[in-house]
């Protein structure tokens, strides 16, 4: 089914813009939706490499563990429109998911902040993990762009549709990526002819 | 086998993204309307010197937000490098300002990318909280007078002429 099927009566109309593929570098599955000069990426991560990277910021290993279990996604959202159009406008707190059936929301900066808080977690720690994660809001003028994670509070391996949003001049648009599957929790060696 | 296995997760710890960035060519900056004044800052640099932000009022300053372990900070410094050889007689100071890292954390980061301008640290992240920032890398281009002129979220071919024209074109004159 099209966007244009889905959201003819509220939303812009898209063509169906997903494509999914394998990353080069980490052979990893990304899911990339481009239309209406708005681009998002979605890119697995492994557990194994949340939990490296955290760790070498500084977190303890159950934080660290804590975050790698959350389904995080490296992420980039781009307005790739020409230079004469309007800014866009993201804000994720309007972006939901679905799961099994049941509705959810990505966990953000914000949630994260107050738990590493409880946690008395190592200022520099806290400092990387924000400044890692896609803004929870972000202005993007043609041309801009943020690279960043996104965590939805799944178990490795889980299965979710995420609906995403943002406004262009003041008019509201809507995406929409089905399937997406969080990285399971494997543990990759490296391959024996690096040796 | 050990170095592989070595390789294999220094590349997981330093890798905040993977990939490659997105083609940033013919990317220019956004003008800021009303050109609001820049936020101040004192921060020391690697080498323990103080910079002030109002030191530099009659340059051109660009000031970069960024951190070792974030890709596209990494893939854009090269090319900043560049950019300050050409226009660094000429009135343009460029600011590295690294979020939350230490002088060790830095200075190793520039053994793998050679960079000469001022690489000041905001251990604390205060300074970037002042500014008008939510993501890394941004650049904010600072007039001659001390206003926010000209922004850009995400890199940018900072070399490119478009780029550097539109740095050029804040000189006093």
């Amino acid at each position: 089914m099209t966007l244009c099927a889905m959201f003819a009566v509220s939303f812009a109309c898209f063509p169906d813009p997903v494509v999914m593929g394998i990353d080069p570098q980490t052979q990893l599955k990304y899911w990339e939706w481009h239309a209406g000069g708005v681009l998002l990426r979605l890119t697995q991560r492994l557990p194994d490499q949340t939990r490296a990277y955290f760790l070498a910021r500084g977190f303890a290993q159950a934080d660290a563990d804590r975050i790698a279990a959350n389904c995080i996604f490296q992420s980039m959202f781009r307005n790739t429109a020409p230079a004469t159009s309007g800014t866009v406008v993201s804000d994720l707190n309007d972006w939901r998911i679905r799961t099994n059936g049941e509705p959810g929301r990505l966990l953000l900066r914000e949630y994260w902040r107050k738990l590493w808080a409880e946690r008395e977690v190592p200022e520099s720690a806290r400092i990387a993990f924000e400044w890692s994660l896609l803004p929870t809001y972000q202005t993007y003028a043609p041309g801009d762009y943020n690279w960043g994670m996104t965590s939805y509070g799944l178990s490795p391996g889980s299965d979710f549709d995420l609906r995403f949003s943002w406004h262009r001049n003041g008019e509201r648009f809507e995406g929409k990526i089905d399937n997406i599957r969080c990285a399971p929790d494997i543990h990759p060696e490296p391959s024996a002819d690096k040796e | 086998m050990l170095p592989a296995v070595l390789g294999f997760l220094a590349l997981l710890a330093s890798a905040a993204g993977s990939g490659a960035g997105p083609d940033v060519s013919g990317e220019t900056l956004t003008a800021i309307p009303d050109k609001p004044p820049a936020p101040g800052f004192t921060l020391p640099d690697i080498d323990g010197r103080t910079h002030r932000l109002s030191d530099y009022l009659g340059q051109v300053v660009v000031v970069n937000f960024w951190a070792t372990w974030c890709p596209p900070c990494r893939e854009e410094m090269p090319s900043m490098q560049r950019a300050w050889e050409q226009v660094r007689n000429n009135d343009v100071v460029f600011l590295g300002i690294n979020v939350g890292e230490t002088a060790d954390e830095i200075f190793t980061f520039t053994g793998d990318y050679a960079v000469d301008f001022p690489l000041l640290m905001d251990q604390d992240s205060r300074t970037v909280q002042n500014w008008p920032i939510r993501g890394l890398p941004t650049t904010y281009i600072v007039d001659s007078d001390g206003r926010l002129a000209y922004r850009a979220v995400g890199g940018r071919a900072w070399d490119s002429p478009e780029v550097l024209d539109q740095i050029r074109a804040l000189r006093p004159q």
